[in-house]
């Protein structure tokens, strides 16, 4: 993916009609939406991607984004979005998963059950080891359940890194000093390694979201953590990945989306679940016609 | 596809997804299924067919008296935006309104100067002031300067419907880069 065929910057005019047509299709596209107050924010983004991709002005280079040439809705959606992960990411999700969705979950297992959480795209292992983290910090009854987590990625390279479990500062930057003192080590490089108990504790396999027969070894899951990689697919991919997820999640399991994203938007098979701490989606227990 | 139980016939339809030689099993069972679960997953099957079979399979659904189902058409055409190009045309100048307002919807996807031909031959000689106010909407977001023209003509045309105007000015503004 080239991503630098301009190669000086130059000043492009952009109104302000074009930065509304331009946010207008930013939000079906993709449900990113942003304020008049982010007008700054906007235009050097739209600037930035104008320059890389050679567009001599905001016309054409709407048509090229469009059109998807060059995988450019993927090159905006980053420019876009925190492309950083980090421990405790999202945190309200976190938080309602141990206030409010393991509580509805366990109401139907017996203590001593297994409880499942997967989380897709994992990257490299900061969300699988934050939700166990958070797990052993503010789950009262972790102890009283079998919780397996499995971490999956189509990055064999990311995966590599989840398994070894090292991180810089910046990734631990929303962690207390105490938990990185219990959890982590330090080692070279001013880096730190998550403790072998955890790094253990989780399992990392490679999956493909929208692989209908690859997807089909991911069942019975009670909660899935799948943020910010629906907007990067097509409408076409988005529905077979939802689909994929359904089938992955137990009748009445949940599905965590990153903060832009709506499943209503893309499928009616899940029902939109409103807790104090994060709107989420469940898998329906049963069919209604 | 034929059994009584949703789970077998959802399973089914999953398989099916991409088999070009399924669309006759997927039209059968798709005016039959009544599960939305599962007709969501039929019509997924469709789109990753994507040839012009399994689109003349979803579009007679355009027509349904079911506005979920209608929006369900809508969404599995709206996804396959090149396959669904040759049957623009012919959708554009359905005798049944609500059928053409639903297809501007389908120009959204598309490639923007072949969107915009599409949709002005259609204001040009529409009738219908909710089909033109449709047309302008997509016409708003995906329209090429060609478009303007077009656009001028539809206001004056329309001066006695004040939205029309006003949605021909918001769109003429957001094509050409400048303020109304």
């Amino acid at each position: 993916m080239d991503d630098s065929k301009g190669g000086s910057s130059f000043a492009v005019h952009i109104s302000p009609e074009q930065v509304q047509r331009f946010c207008e299709f930013l939000y079906r596209r993709t449900g990113m939406s942003f304020a008049e107050s982010k007008r700054y924010f906007i235009d050097r983004r739209l600037e930035d991607r104008i320059t890389a991709t050679g567009s001599s002005s905001f016309q054409e280079y709407f048509s090229l984004l469009r059109t998807d040439a060059d995988q450019e809705i993927e090159h905006l959606i980053n420019s876009f979005t925190v492309n950083e992960t980090y421990f405790y990411r999202e945190e309200h999700q976190l938080r309602c998963m141990t206030t409010s969705l393991l509580d509805a979950i366990v109401r139907q297992k017996k203590p001593g059950a297994t409880l499942r959480i997967w989380s897709i795209p994992c990257s490299t292992g900061e969300e699988p080891y934050s939700i166990a983290l958070w797990l052993m910090e503010n789950w009262p009854q972790v102890d009283s359940y079998n919780i397996e987590i499995v971490g999956s990625d189509i990055d064999t390279r990311a995966l590599k890194a989840a398994a070894e479990g090292i991180y810089g500062d910046r990734a631990l930057m929303r962690l207390s000093r105490d938990i990185v003192g219990r959890y982590f080590g330090p080692v070279t490089g001013g880096n730190y390694q998550i403790d072998e108990g955890l790094r253990n504790s989780i399992e990392f396999t490679r999956a493909n979201l929208i692989d209908t027969k690859d997807m089909t070894q991911y069942r019975d899951f009670d909660l899935i953590f799948c943020r910010n990689v629906l907007i990067y697919f097509d409408d076409a991919s988005r529905r077979l990945a939802a689909e994929n997820l359904y089938d992955c999640l137990r009748p009445g399991g949940y599905i965590c989306l990153g903060h832009s994203e709506s499943m209503s938007r893309i499928s009616p098979l899940f029902r939109v679940s409103r807790f104090p701490d994060a709107i989420v989606y469940q898998r329906p227990e049963a069919d209604h016609d | 596809m034929d059994s009584p139980d949703a789970d077998s016939r959802w399973t089914a339809a999953r398989a099916l997804a991409g088999q070009a030689d399924a669309v006759s099993a997927l039209a059968a069972a798709l005016a039959r299924e009544a599960i939305p679960r599962v007709r969501e997953a039929m019509m997924t099957a469709l789109i990753r067919i994507g040839n012009a079979a399994s689109i003349e399979v979803i579009l007679p659904y355009l027509r349904s008296q079911d506005a979920g189902v209608r929006a369900a058409a809508i969404e599995a055409l709206q996804a396959l935006p090149d396959a669904i190009a040759p049957f623009m045309t012919p959708l554009l100048n359905d005798g049944d309104s609500d059928v053409r307002l639903l297809a501007t919807e389908l120009a959204r996807n598309m490639e923007g100067s072949e969107a915009t031909r599409l949709l002005c031959e259609l204001i040009d000689h529409e009738h219908h002031p909710n089909v033109c106010a449709a047309a302008i909407d997509v016409l708003t977001e995906v329209g090429t300067p060609d478009a303007l023209p077009t656009l001028e003509r539809c206001a004056v045309r329309f001066a006695a419907t004040p939205f029309l105007p006003f949605a021909v000015a918001v769109a003429m503004s957001r094509i050409s880069g400048e303020e109304s």
